[in-house]
């Protein structure tokens, strides 16, 4: 009771900061604070009185998706901000999104905070608080039976996979300027954007070795049965911590480390670290697990029927449905006033046409999602989620590629035939919409349904403004249970479920089209 | 015979025009033009390419708005004020290349301005089209497609389809000029049969045929300008300038 009414004074005072009513009710306050003396303060970043947390949840065992729900998002990041959220009394809310978007999303106050396992570097700490809650240390990892190194610059000329978005790339460019300077070839770098594929490509045998935290590592034993071992724990000084990320406060700080060292006190943490076995006796138990078959179809069918797929599959279809269906009706008037007369209009919408063509798609979505907010702060707000940014984004994207589709088709439609409208006594409307537009319909139309099937692919790029869509389901379950082949295998058969349910209904609608076509005309008579 | 192109235009005409003139741009596509067309006359525009025969009977329908001058149809002056669709359901226009909607039946064809613009019920309109099809010799063909048609059934469906508006007047640009002998005399046939019928018609043809027996004025055209305005047995027989002598010396040698 005291504590909601702390939180409605503290938006009062945000508010409007009435002064007198402030001092009056400093008074009434006093006299609650002390029987709510144990009561924490609430940091700032808790916006609207709930803890949103940001996480990319594909880092085992810290973040990620331990069963076919992908929106419950599982792991140590997740059971320490479920106590810091009873600590604060407040609800939190999970939102998962690419680990590219997290610190943009940190910074356009999307998030609270940051807790993805995500190392405690110097360089972030320019931008950001860290504050670290687990002791972990990098490991260089290869095959089972590859023979341990004695140090990274035995990793010379050798191929090692990371994380993008990560520190890993840049800590081994540091080696590579020391391999340079000793003469010797550098590492190959390459970067991958989950995790899951990092470890596939050492498991495929396409790069020797990747970097990665020993808490993962023991974690993974179980889905990797032994297949990778660890050859070399580099004796970095960082790479030490595991850190939660707020924007800079010291204030804020302050709380949060607050709250952290009475969780390690209280007992709190040693719960969780033993819940999820992170220690090197752990792994090692589960090192002798027997090697799985190559395909499970009982993973391949249990995927096809799951809710999680069957849901991913509907949100792709129905941002491709939505933003096209959203490019096809900007792009008719759009087409109408490019085929018409020189204007000011035309001009502006000449450019519009060059700027979205011209800029990657991917480029579009993340500015909408991540650089939009920064000068509209309403797209900041929780109803402009994943879906709309991506339906907004499609949207336009799409609807200069269609601009030139419906142009092209309007201006195949014999000029006669506006006249013969004309001359009919028909209005513009009419002309346009009985005349013109089935004609040009015809013509736009295989066009159209290719483009829409080249959006449907395009959706799968919204993973990385986290929209939970079928790529992005993969995505989540490879990085929960590593079975590759089983899950690409499962989306792929969706998309070409999809796909050929689309081209299917083109040959359909095609048909209606016979009066185009002598022979076609005459035998649909008969 | 020419009215005099000072006074007022002829209330009581069909077609009334006083010093109508049109241009493009610069270019002067019909020049001062003046004259009247009775109720239930017959007139037959010649002259030749790029004389502005065209021009001149798109002005009556204002697909193609004039410059200056006035023009009135069936006592109403036509400029930038006058309701377009009350003009165009008065003018029917029958185009050189048909301009039949492909996309709709020949009875569709028919029907669907009646039921746009004068909102007709189906059923009427369907009842009204089939009579005009009977009428063009095509009631047979009423539920194929235009590409299934023949050149000259096609230039028929048009007609009948402006029919279905129930103008008054009727505008007819070259309508045999893309059709073969045979189905020219078929689409003659039927623009005979309308003439008979009494509705005011203008028509630019080279049908020799038509022109003379069924017309009851020539104009002959030149250069955006009328030259002469004479009845079919004067103009054959004995025109008046030297360029209308040309030009019927050259159809008679083509
Ligand atoms: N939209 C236009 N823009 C510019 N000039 C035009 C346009 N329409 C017609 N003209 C010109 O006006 C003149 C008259 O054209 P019009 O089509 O009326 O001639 P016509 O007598 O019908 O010729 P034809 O017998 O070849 O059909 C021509 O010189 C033509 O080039
Ligand atoms: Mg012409």
């Amino acid at each position: 009771m005291t504590h909601s009414m702390a939180r409605f004074m503290r938006r009062c005072s945000s508010r409007f900061r009435p002064r007198a009513l402030a001092a009056a009710l400093a008074g009434v306050l006093a006299i609650a604070g002390s029987a709510q003396a144990a009561e924490p303060d609430l940091p700032g970043f808790i916006h609207d009185g709930t803890l949103t947390v940001c996480t990319n949840p594909t880092l085992p065992p810290m973040t990620f998706v331990n069963g076919t729900d992908v929106n419950a998002v599982d792991g140590i990041d997740m059971d320490i901000a479920h106590r810091l959220a009873d600590y604060w009394h407040v609800p939190m809310v999970v939102t998962t999104m690419d680990f590219t978007g997290l610190f943009p999303s940190l910074a356009a106050q999307r998030c609270s905070m940051v807790a993805s396992g995500i190392i405690k570097l110097p360089e972030r700490e320019k931008n950001f608080d860290a504050i670290s809650y687990q002791d972990t240390a990098l490991v260089v990892v290869a095959r089972a039976g590859t023979p341990r190194l004695s140090s990274m610059a035995d990793l010379s000329g050798k191929t090692v996979a990371v994380q993008s978005g990560t520190s890993y790339s840049a800590r081994l460019a540091q080696e590579n300027e020391a391999l340079a300077k000793a003469g010797r070839a550098p590492i190959i770098i390459q970067q991958y954007p989950t995790e899951d594929q990092v470890v596939q490509q050492v498991l495929i045998g396409r790069v020797f070795a990747f970097a990665s935290q020993d808490v993962e590592l023991y974690y993974r034993q179980e889905q990797l049965h032994g297949k990778v071992s660890v050859i070399l724990v580099p004796p970095y000084p960082e790479y030490r911590h595991f850190a939660l990320y707020i924007r800079k406060n010291a204030h804020d700080r302050e709380l949060l480390e607050q709250a952290i060292a009475t969780m390690g006190q209280n007992g709190q943490m040693a719960a969780i670290q033993k819940k999820w076995a992170i220690s090197p006796d752990a792994a090692k138990a589960l090192a002798n697990t027997p090697a799985p078959p190559m395909f499970r179809w009982d993973t391949f069918f249990s995927a096809l029927t799951s809710a999680a797929f069957m849901r991913g599959a509907f949100i792709t279809l129905a941002v491709a449905v939505l933003s096209h269906f959203t490019a096809i009706m900007i792009s008719i008037p759009m087409a109408l006033a490019l085929n018409g007369r020189d204007s000011l209009l035309k001009m502006a919408l000449k450019g519009y046409v060059s700027v979205f063509r011209g800029a990657p798609t991917l480029l579009q979505l993340l500015f909408i999602w991540n650089a939009l907010p920064q000068f509209l702060p309403i797209f900041r707000e929780a109803w402009f989620t994943p879906f709309l940014a991506t339906w907004l984004s499609l949207s336009i994207n799409e609807s200069a590629y269609q601009v030139e589709i419906n142009r092209a088709a309007l201006g195949a439609v014999d000029k006669g035939q506006e006249l013969a409208g004309d001359a009919l006594a028909m209005s513009r409307r009419q002309v346009y919409r009985h005349v013109i537009f089935p004609q040009a319909l015809r013509i736009a139309l295989p066009p159209t349904i290719n483009e829409f099937i080249s959006l449907l692919k395009t959706t799968s790029l919204a993973s990385v403004i986290s929209l939970q869509e079928l790529l992005a389901v993969t995505q989540i379950q490879v990085a929960r249970t590593f079975e590759f082949t089983e899950y690409y295998a499962a989306a792929l058969v969706y998309y070409l479920a999809m796909v050929f349910f689309f081209l299917f209904l083109q040959k359909r609608v095609e048909r209606r089209f016979a009066w185009a076509d002598r022979h076609k005309a005459t035998a649909n008579e008969s | 015979m020419n009215p005099d192109p000072k006074t007022m235009p002829d209330p009581s005409a069909m077609i009334s025009v006083r010093n109508l003139s049109k241009l493009y741009k610069d270019f002067i596509a019909l020049d001062r033009i003046s004259f009247d067309v009775q109720r239930g006359e017959k007139i037959v525009v010649l002259g030749p390419s790029g004389s502005g025969k065209s021009t001149l009977i798109r002005c009556f329908n204002r697909i193609e708005p004039h410059d200056s001058g006035i023009l009135s149809i069936d006592g109403r002056v036509i400029n930038a004020q006058t309701d377009l669709t009350q003009l165009r359901a008065t003018v029917g226009l029958v185009f050189q290349n048909y301009n039949l909607f492909p996309h709709l039946s020949v009875l569709d064809n028919c029907t669907l301005a009646p039921r746009l613009v004068k909102k007709t019920p189906r059923a009427d309109a369907e009842e009204m089209a089939m009579r005009f099809l009977r009428q063009v010799n095509i009631a047979e063909q009423a539920n194929k497609y235009p590409i299934q048609l023949s050149g000259g059934q096609q230039q028929r469906v048009a007609i009948a389809r402006a029919l279905c508006m129930q103008p008054e007047v009727m505008l007819f640009d070259e309508p045999t000029a893309a059709l073969d002998p045979e189905a020219i005399s078929g689409v003659v046939g039927i623009m005979n049969d309308l003439a008979q019928q009494g509705i005011t018609t203008l028509c630019v043809t080279h049908e020799m045929g038509f022109a003379r027996h069924i017309a009851d004025r020539i104009i002959f055209m030149d250069k955006g300008r009328i030259l002469e305005i004479t009845p079919p047995a004067e103009f054959f027989t004995n025109p008046r300038t030297q360029r209308a002598r040309d030009f019927l010396d050259q159809m008679i040698s083509y």
